[in-house]
């Protein structure tokens, strides 16, 4: 099929009104679909109902309940009467909120406590509660902190060491929770404020306090930094176009498009979470990049011939290809993101794909339509006089010392190479708040002085009774200490643990008698005691099934990075095959902890893998576009290197590669490959027309370096608040966007034309000249 | 002194027909007379404990249950035998209720070859890991709660296809740390036998259901032979099955020592 790129823009330009038209009343009809408030961070969202991890965890919680929780920590004198009143008073007060499945405190804990025997019995050994029916006696305090700084079982997990930390951890209803868990949240809270002891700290932590502490920032960053972002942008839109009436049309653009994209979004039934909160800005970042390309070169034409018709079929003939082209590529890349596991990851890639295709519509067909109702331009704007000599300085200079400014772009890519290779991957979620922050110092505290706010499972699975069988139980026991000696493990808990403490009371609480015992039917009878009253039979349904045919392994770890929890996941589940190789017992890692960890690595993962797809596709259609695999190769360099720059900024500022700087590379790849998509083709009209080398490489510098340059200005002022954020992944993308637009611009305007530049039998002007010709 | 009110499962502590009511009765007068009703100075019920878990899996015990009424200043004696499955095989749990104090319960373990007291008097608490309460088997305070007769259907429809008159009497716990604060309890007016209830937990959500799915007399004693507990809050259910229940056997306390307990 021939292009005839006169003949679609004379078609847009005769349909304008009603293709306009019918893009106004689709986005005022999508708008009112779009909901950027309600935020849901639910396990769903994130995790795809038909993968592996997500099924065992679906049999983990069916079996022992959810995992996902909050964790008080209250500090202070808690074995005083002051203290133990206000757990106690605390634990009876969470119990009473809706969706609360279990509390564990020191009010809810039980000890197996041996007495001594009369004369006409063997003694007694007591499965009871700790706090006992009264706490307001000294006596009875004294005996509860011995009693419990003594159980393994509870020290070092609901209280630290030293007595001066205990934990409150509420588990709730795995899948009724993600209905109601703000107000769920907000209730626990609550309800420790509320009744908090004088002089105590409360601290709150815990996967469902991060998640809740994410969704309170997602919204705050919506509802706080959208208005002064879109006021920056439009006065930085007003200061170079100086024009309200093209700050309006642009803004007015952008609005049109966001709306299409959010309102799509939401019909298509996806929902919004902390990754895809990300969309919006990337949607606005290229809508500004695609808008003032048009404007620019409208009002260019407009103000050189007069003629608004006339512009606008320009516009069209030389930016439809370009457009097209650079936003194909953005959206492929984004649309590989849609074969991702991870839910999040995949409603975005698709997301982001169909925003930027409605970018180019609106700029294509919205933009230009609405310049025809502009007042003809008297005088060129300030983007103009302002960039126009200095970006033409800076095309001659990088044509004329091509070679200074290759050497430099090596050493530069050389010293990025070095950042790049120091970037980890790692999604620490405690470190993205700032150290002051509530979520921060509770990290602290649990993970100093309790066990830590991470954790996962070992899942066994075999016939029924084979969990309490003396040799199950001793594996048990053994992969417990393994697990123990993984870094950053603060408690290993298992059924063995049990078994083992009640043997030990039953024989008057000897410490040499804290053994599996050898006999079936003696760990049977042990069990069944243990299981006789409420407490114990609903802590042994937390660690077994009831036919023993399952049970769980419980690792609790402090906050550390998901990718060194994932690495410790790996390592677990090889610790456990071993352990329990030549039996018939099944053994798998889950819990939330895998999940999140798994999550964060697959997203990452999703992400690297969708950058690989990208090149191919910004060489393929690179190609197509120009039908030259020597400008696919241009493209492709002129790509990689802000990549590898941003990347190697990272490196050398510490900042990791996780959920939220992942996204600042596929923003980066949006805009470069769209500034290079441009200035390739503005090169190649210049030569097509006749100019030499230097010439079309100035005209290409100074016309669309012009445009990147205004964007870049643009966007790094308006998102440069978000580096105001205290949630620090978001700061991270504001000033990592500015550097984006920053490194993209260089290249068009420094490396690109030096690559011509150097390059002369294959990139020059006359051979580009020629093979249009002959083409 | 104590008296316990076996107000709804009553099927350690059977009862007997009762007289018609010509008029309607108050709610404490429910109360008293379903309390007051004769159920045997003893009795021996051999029966099937089912144990269903969240999952739907079911564990069966096979247990013997003897009982007997208070004596003069003792309170009642209970001695439980498990008699399968074979690991707990022989496994016995004795209790002796005091009218001035705490309960005592002893436990004797075949593979330890001792018996143990085991500590814990809540009378809300689980009985031998099931979804029933020593509550639920032993009956209950009647001074611990407060009564009040609410709406209902009138009949209630018993597993052999008869429509009988029922009264629905809410009980309140006086404790406000009673774990269960609220039963509905559905009594069948001519044998006064609780025959389903409603129990509601601290934040007056139905926890458990109770339900008699099957009634027979024994020795000229209706007894419950076949009943639920669910839990809803645990998705937990047990089902017991009593097989034979004899009454009046003349039990004496030497049935209920701790030497017998050890005396499988």
């Amino acid at each position: 099929m021939v292009w005839h790129p006169h003949r679609l823009a004379h078609a847009i330009f005769r349909w304008r009104l009603p293709l306009s038209g019918l893009i106004i009343a689709a986005a005022l009809a999508l708008a009112t679909q779009a909901d950027v408030v309600t935020i849901n961070n639910d396990l769903s969202a994130w995790v795809a109902r038909d993968t592996r991890e997500y099924q065992t965890y679906e049999r983990f919680i069916e079996e022992f309940g959810g995992t996902r929780n909050v964790i008080v920590a209250l500090e202070g004198e808690i074995f005083s009467v002051d203290g133990l009143q206000g757990v106690d008073a605390i634990t009876r007060a969470i119990v009473q909120i809706p969706l609360v499945q279990q509390v564990y405190s020191l009010s809810t804990a039980n000890i197996v406590r041996p007495l001594p025997a009369r004369e006409d019995d063997a003694g007694v050994i007591e499965v009871t509660p700790l706090l006992g029916d009264d706490v307001t006696d000294p006596g009875a305090v004294a005996r509860i902190r011995r009693e419990a700084l003594s159980d393994p079982l509870l020290r070092g997990d609901l209280v630290s060491q030293d007595g001066r930390v205990t934990a409150i951890v509420v588990v709730f209803d795995e899948r009724r929770i993600d209905e109601a868990r703000g107000d769920t949240v907000t209730a626990v809270e609550d309800a420790v404020r509320r009744r908090l002891p004088p002089g105590f700290k409360a601290h709150f932590n815990g996967s469902l306090e991060i998640s809740e502490t994410y969704n309170r920032v997602t919204v705050a960053n919506t509802r706080q930094l959208t208005l002064p972002i879109l006021g920056v942008t439009l006065l930085a839109l007003y200061v170079l176009f100086r024009s309200v009436r093209t700050m309006l049309l642009i803004a007015t653009a952008i609005g049109v498009s966001v709306a299409l994209t959010m309102g799509l979004y939401a019909v298509l039934g996806f929902q919004f979470n902390v990754l895809t909160s990300m969309l919006m800005p990337l949607i606005v970042v290229l809508a500004i990049a695609d808008d003032v390309h048009i404007v620019q070169h409208f009002t260019e034409v407009w103000r050189q011939t007069g003629d608004a018709a006339e512009a606008f079929v320009s516009s069209i003939v030389h930016l439809f290809a370009p457009l097209i082209g650079a936003s194909a590529t953005t959206a492929l890349g984004l649309l590989s993101l849609a074969t991702s596991d991870v839910v999040a990851v995949k409603t975005f890639g698709i997301g982001a794909a169909i925003g930027v295709m409605f970018d180019v519509l609106v700029s294509l067909v919205l933009v230009p339509t609405l310049m025809m109702w502009m007042p003809p331009p008297v005088a060129a704007p300030p983007q103009d006089f302002w960039f126009r000599e200095p970006l033409a300085r800076a095309g001659r200079v990088a044509f004329g010392r091509w070679r200074i400014v290759l050497m430099a772009t090596v050493l530069v890519a050389m010293v990025a190479v070095a950042g790049l290779l120091r970037v980890r991957v790692d999604t620490n979620h405690i470190n993205f708040f700032p150290s002051e922050h509530p979520i921060t110092t509770s990290a602290r505290v649990i993970d100093r002085d309790l066990s830590g706010i991470y954790t996962f499972d070992v899942l066994l699975e075999g016939p029924a009774e084979s969990m309490r069988q003396p040799d199950t139980l001793q594996r048990m026991a053994r992969l417990s200490g393994q697990l123990h000696e993984l870094p950053n493990v603060r408690k290993v808990t298992s059924l063995a643990d049990y078994v083992q403490r009640v043997h030990q009371q039953l024989a008057d609480g000897a410490p040499e008698a804290a053994v599996i015992p050898d006999s079936p039917e003696a760990v049977a009878q042990e069990l069944f005691v243990f299981g006789l009253s409420d407490e114990g039979r609903s802590e042994l349904a937390r660690m077994a099934a009831s036919d023993y045919s399952r049970a769980r392994i419980s690792v609790k770890l402090a906050s550390m990075s998901s990718d060194v929890v994932f690495a410790q996941i790996d390592r677990a589940e090889q610790l456990a095959r071993t352990a329990f190789d030549g039996t018939d017992l099944r053994t798998e890692v889950t819990g939330s902890g895998r999940i999140f960890a798994t999550l964060d690595h697959y997203m990452v993962d999703s992400q690297l893998s969708s950058f690989a797809t990208a090149f191919v596709t910004v060489f393929a259609v690179i190609f197509l576009i120009f039908r030259s695999i020597r400008f696919g190769l241009l493209g492709i360099v002129a790509n990689i290197l802000p990549i590898v720059i941003v990347m190697g900024v990272m490196g050398w500022l510490g900042i990791s590669l996780n959920i939220a700087t992942i996204m600042v590379a596929s923003v980066t790849l949006g805009i470069v490959d769209d500034d290079t998509i441009h200035f390739i083709s503005r090169y190649r009209r210049e030569a097509e027309t006749g100019a030499d080398t230097a010439e079309a490489v100035e005209r290409a510098t100074t016309h669309e370096g012009r445009a990147a340059l205004t964007t870049a200005i643009i966007n790094t002022v308006g998102f440069g608040l978000l580096a105001f954020s205290p949630y620090r992944p978001t700061a991270w993308f504001g000033g990592l966007l500015a550097l984006t637009m920053a490194v993209a611009f260089l290249t068009e305007v420094l490396l690109v034309p030096a690559v011509i530049a150097a390059l002369p039998r294959w990139l020059s002007a006359p051979v580009v000249a020629m093979r249009l010709r002959s083409s | 002194m104590r008296r316990r009110q076996a107000i709804w499962v009553s099927m350690l502590l059977p009862v007997t027909l009762a007289v018609s009511q010509a008029q309607a009765p108050s709610a404490d007068e429910v109360a008293r007379r379903v309390d007051a009703r004769d159920t045997g100075r003893d009795s021996r019920l051999e029966m099937t404990m089912r144990l269903f878990d969240r999952q739907g899996r079911v564990r069966e015990r096979a247990l013997v249950v003897q009982a007997m009424r208070a004596q003069g200043r003792e309170g009642d004696r209970m001695l439980v035998r498990f008699q399968s499955p074979t690991d707990i095989r022989g496994t016995g749990f004795l209790v002796w209720e005091h009218p001035d104090a705490d309960d005592e319960r002893f436990l004797y373990l075949p593979a330890l070859g001792r018996v143990r007291r085991i500590a814990g008097a809540e009378t809300q608490e689980s009985f031998v890991g099931s979804d029933l309460t020593y509550e639920d088997i032993g009956g209950r305070e009647l001074d611990h709660y407060t009564y009040t007769l609410v709406q209902g259907p009138s009949a209630w429809t018993g597993p052999d296809g008869q429509s009988h008159p029922v009264w629905h009497l809410e009980s309140r716990a006086r404790a406000a740390d009673a774990a269960y604060p609220r039963v509905v309890s559905v009594v069948r007016q001519d044998i006064l036998m609780i025959v389903a209830a409603d129990i509601f937990n601290r934040r007056n959500e139905r926890e458990k259901s109770y339900e008699v799915r099957a009634l027979r007399q024994f020795d000229g004693i209706w007894t419950a032979t076949g009943l639920s507990m669910v839990n809803h809050g645990q998705r937990t259910r047990t089902e017991l099955t009593v097989t034979t229940a004899r009454y009046n056997l003349g039990l004496t306390a030497a049935a209920f020592t701790r030497r017998a307990l050890e005396t499988p």
